[in-house]
């Protein structure tokens, strides 16, 4: 399945956000994810189900002031 | 030197820091760890999913440093709630150093911006530390709306022009009944410790002490400023006065030879 990650296409083998991050090789620390600008909670990554209408976002802490 | 609270935590240490600009996540570090820093400001963007970033966030955990993500980036009060749930979910704290800068060539606060997302962050629970400008007025309003602090900047972000804003900071630490934080600008530990001596609560550095030849020795450079600076504050500065006021009694000796 085709589902839209940081604006760019992205060919999606899963159904869950957690099976996403496990595709990317991410951990949840220091990570947040909003689907269709609505943030999700981490507790709900497990059972947040993709389709390919999902444009989702995935953001990470970086260094800043 | 007396500990500071905000929102019921406990900072033995007044200097906070920030984490951009390091060369790397071993220099950060050792310059942190040089300052004693109990608090550093951290940053949100979207992953880049080509390329690994370096992970700076386990080494500030092992430490034991609280963090504070920034909406850095956001150019509306709008995006920075956005960013600041963001920030909650991805660090797990509902602490925010709120930043709304819509001009990229200054990062000039927008203070009308900053104060709509404070009252809606305050209303979803976040302590929320604003970064304005060393707007006396501003910063009221922020404290009447459950701000914890507030964050007057010193001189433009990154510019090491150090408390160009002085008389309208010490106007705000006078107004003041929450701690008063001197963020950006502060370019040298003289500028910290003018800003602890003028009465601010704390001070918050990055540039300065991330671009420096040596980060870890400008660490301890700026704790020993900021220790002194409070110190001083706390003991209590003379008053500055034109006329000569003599430290030594006066006597006639002089007087006595003529």
């Amino acid at each position: 399945m085709k589902i839209m990650l940081n604006d760019t296409v992205h060919e999606f083998v899963g159904e869950t956000l957690e099976d996403l991050l496990t595709q990317l090789g991410k951990t949840e620390q220091g990570i947040a994810i909003a689907i269709n600008q609505q943030v999700v909670p981490k507790s709900l990554w497990r059972s947040t189900e993709l389709n390919e209408q999902s444009q989702v976002f995935i953001f990470e802490s970086i260094a800043g002031g | 030197m007396s500990s500071l609270f905000i929102a019921g935590h406990e900072f033995h240490s007044r200097l906070f820091t920030g984490t951009g600009k390091y060369a790397s996540s071993d220099t950060m570090m050792d310059s942190l760890s040089a300052s004693e820093s109990e608090l550093v400001t951290l940053s949100l963007r979207r992953m880049d999913l080509k390329n690994q970033t370096d992970n700076i966030l386990q080494p500030l955990l092992q430490q034991g440093i609280k963090l504070l993500p920034n909406t850095s980036g956001a150019r509306t009060a709008k995006e920075a709630v956005f960013a600041a749930e963001l920030a909650r979910e991805a660090l797990e704290t509902n602490w925010v150093k709120l930043e709304i800068h819509p001009d990229p060539r200054y990062l000039m606060p927008d203070g009308m911006e900053t104060l709509l997302a404070a009252e809606e962050l305050i209303k979803k629970g976040f302590v929320v530390m604003p970064y304005v400008h060393a707007d006396p007025v501003l910063c009221k309003r922020l404290e009447e709306v459950g701000c914890q602090c507030v964050m007057p900047l010193g001189s433009p972000i990154g510019s090491n022009m150090g408390l160009a804003s002085r008389p309208f900071l010490e106007i705000i630490i006078e107004q003041s009944r929450v701690p008063v934080i001197v963020d950006a600008g502060i370019g040298a530990p003289s500028d910290a410790a003018l800003a602890m001596e003028i009465g601010a609560d704390a001070v918050l550095v990055n540039t300065a002490m991330a671009v420096a030849k040596q980060p870890a020795q400008m660490g301890k450079a700026f704790r020993l400023a900021v220790e002194a600076g409070r110190m001083a504050y706390e003991s209590g500065l003379g008053e500055k006065r034109v006329q000569a006021n003599a430290t030594s009694p006066l006597t006639d000796f002089i007087g006595a030879l003529s």
